[in-house]
């Protein structure tokens, strides 16, 4: 039990250190996850909403592919991002193999399906009097489902949550699109790999530390909005 | 003139709604009666365009605004002739304020302005001390009043209210009816609307039309009675049990089915009379309500509530009050099925 001890030491004697590494790894692990996030949110909420409030023909359908995708191996995910942005994929072109916006794609691919699933769901659950009230009331489609979205902003607020939640502790599509460069595309979650594997724990347990201080940062916003917010 | 046009509406496979025709014209004010699962809640949403209809079409100033042949979806211009009060209404995020404005918002409405129309559609319908609240400090019944202010607010052509008093007290029902029949001598508005109590129906509406099983009853809306009718009978005439009572019917019908007694068939009396009635029942009044001009609504427990009408001067002559034992007769023929 000593090796850990001594991590935990080592964890915080680097923290409170300020080590450039690791405030490299975690601004960008924050630029990934962050840019990821905010992307998969722009497309992923509008599409659940759309799947939640318009009946078209192939709903079931969708809902199903989307259900599925939740559950896609997020490294199945990095392997086809690969093939495609490989030099000889369709995408090799684009030149963004091993770099921080491959990385932000795969995360993108991964958290697409969260955003629009739960985002479905927590519109499905908004009373269906608020959304006939609003039409009633002669708002347009988009105040419409604004009026929706308020009412469910908490369960959005989770739901973007969630997304950050996966896309920052994501590491099988981080490896393998970002190939754990240092000082380019290391991850906390890479980087926590890579150290485990070279037997120094201290300096990996001290980068879990900091992904969980960031996710309990998240939650925490996250409890202040609600505080915020009025019934 | 807002219509349905033979709409036929399902929820999966049951049809829920069908009717031929059913219009509301300009300035009318109409009364839709029945019992709960009648329809008349869905007769309203489909009015107020919220759902398209399965068959048939929703036509305002003669244009299809939903569905018909083409399908139509209703767009939010037309939505904004039509305004709906639901029977339980929800109020949006914010404050009473905020409500009574999100339509006038929506309009694209100045803010001045805004503020402006929330102050007098709120005196009017006495809802001022709550403009800063929001809905979870509010009763049933505030709620109820803040939704038609907010209705009234965007002034619609067509004002559509379910249950409009069902968590009113008597005076807060006064307040509602005063500020319709006020708004209605401002400005030209239509009002539907969907009640379960007659007599407010009959107080307020020119027009009572009723709904039972998705189908407009070619009666008026009193003595409808569910019943079970018997596959026997001696040829078309049944006798079906209502409550206490046995009806004796014409028809040649079997099964489930609607069956209504107009109260002007019904024979008002003291003493049973020898007559070819096939009815005639003892009872007593109940009620006594004088809702038009020359005519007495009687109401009698018979085993069941039947309500007959009579001139004021036969009630005069029967020297009817509350209490007094009757006898109501009317025809086998007289009855209704359908």
């Amino acid at each position: 039990m000593d090796f850990l001890g001594e991590g935990l030491r080592r964890a915080f004697a680097l923290l409170l250190g300020g080590d450039a590494e690791v405030s490299g790894v975690v601004l960008l692990t924050l630029k990934v996850a962050v840019t990821a996030t905010l992307i998969a949110c722009a497309f992923g909420l509008p599409l659940g909403f759309f799947l939640a409030t318009r009946p078209f023909w192939g709903r079931r359908a969708a809902f199903t592919l989307v259900n599925t995708a939740l559950a896609f191996p997020t490294v199945v995910t990095g392997l086809l991002l690969f093939g495609l942005l490989s030099r000889r994929g369709p995408l090799g072109g684009v030149g963004w193999l091993y770099t921080w916006q491959a990385i932000a794609l795969g995360d993108v691919c991964i958290a697409l399906p969260i955003a629009a699933a739960l985002s479905a769901a927590a519109v499905q659950g908004v009373d269906p009097r608020i959304r006939r009230t609003a039409q009633t009331l002669g708002a347009s489609a988009w105040r419409t489902a604004w009026a929706v979205a308020r009412e469910a902003r908490f369960a959005l607020a989770a739901v973007i949550t969630a997304a950050f939640g996966h896309v920052i502790a994501e590491i099988g599509s981080a490896m393998m699109v970002g190939g754990n460069i240092r000082g380019s595309t290391r991850t906390l979650t890479t980087a926590i790999a890579l150290y485990t594997g070279q037997g120094d724990f201290g300096l990996a347990l001290a980068l879990g530390v900091i992904l969980l201080v960031l996710a309990l940062l998240v939650n925490i916003a996250l409890q202040v909005l609600q505080g915020q917010g009025h019934a | 003139m807002l219509e349905l046009v033979g709409v036929r509406h399902r929820y999966a496979a049951r049809v829920v709604l069908d009717l031929d025709r059913f219009a509301i014209p300009p300035g009318a004010l109409i009364a839709m009666v029945g019992p709960n699962g009648s329809g008349k809640s869905t007769l309203l949403r489909l009015l107020a365009l919220l759902e398209r209809p399965s068959e048939g079409e929703v036509r305002l100033d003669g244009k299809a605004v939903s569905g018909g042949p083409a399908h139509v979806r209703p767009g939010t211009a037309a939505r904004r002739r039509v305004t709906l009060v639901e029977q339980r209404p929800i109020l949006l995020q914010g404050t009473v304020r905020d409500n009574i404005g999100f339509g006038l918002r929506a309009r694209g409405m100045r803010r001045a302005e805004v503020n402006r129309l929330i102050e007098q559609v709120a005196a009017r319908l006495g809802v001022t001390p709550l403009l800063e609240r929001r809905r979870h400090e509010l009763s049933e019944g505030e709620v109820q009043r803040v939704a038609v202010a907010r209705a009234l607010a965007v002034e619609p052509q067509v004002l559509l209210l379910d249950e409009p008093v069902s968590s009113a007290d008597r005076a807060a029902a006064q307040t509602l009816y005063a500020a319709l029949r006020e708004e209605r001598s401002r400005r030209p508005l239509a009002i539907c609307l969907a009640s379960h109590q007659l007599e407010d129906a009959y107080r307020w509406a020119d027009d009572v039309r009723a709904l039972a099983e998705g189908k407009l009853s070619p009666v008026t809306p009193e003595n409808l009675f569910r019943v079970e009718l018997p596959q026997t009978g001696a040829g078309d005439l049944k006798h079906v049990r209502v409550g206490t009572i046995e009806i004796a019917a014409m028809t040649d019908k079997t099964g489930p089915a609607i069956l209504a007694v107009p109260p002007t068939d019904i024979l008002v009396s003291r003493e049973p009379l020898a007559s070819s009635a096939r009815n005639a029942f003892r009872g007593r009044v109940t009620r006594l309500a004088r809702q038009r001009p020359g005519a007495v609504h009687v109401t009698a427990d018979v085993g069941v509530e039947l309500v007959a009408v009579v001139t004021e001067e036969a009630a005069r002559d029967l020297q009817l009050t509350p209490g007094s034992p009757v006898v109501l007769a009317f025809k086998a023929n007289a009855v209704r099925v359908f």
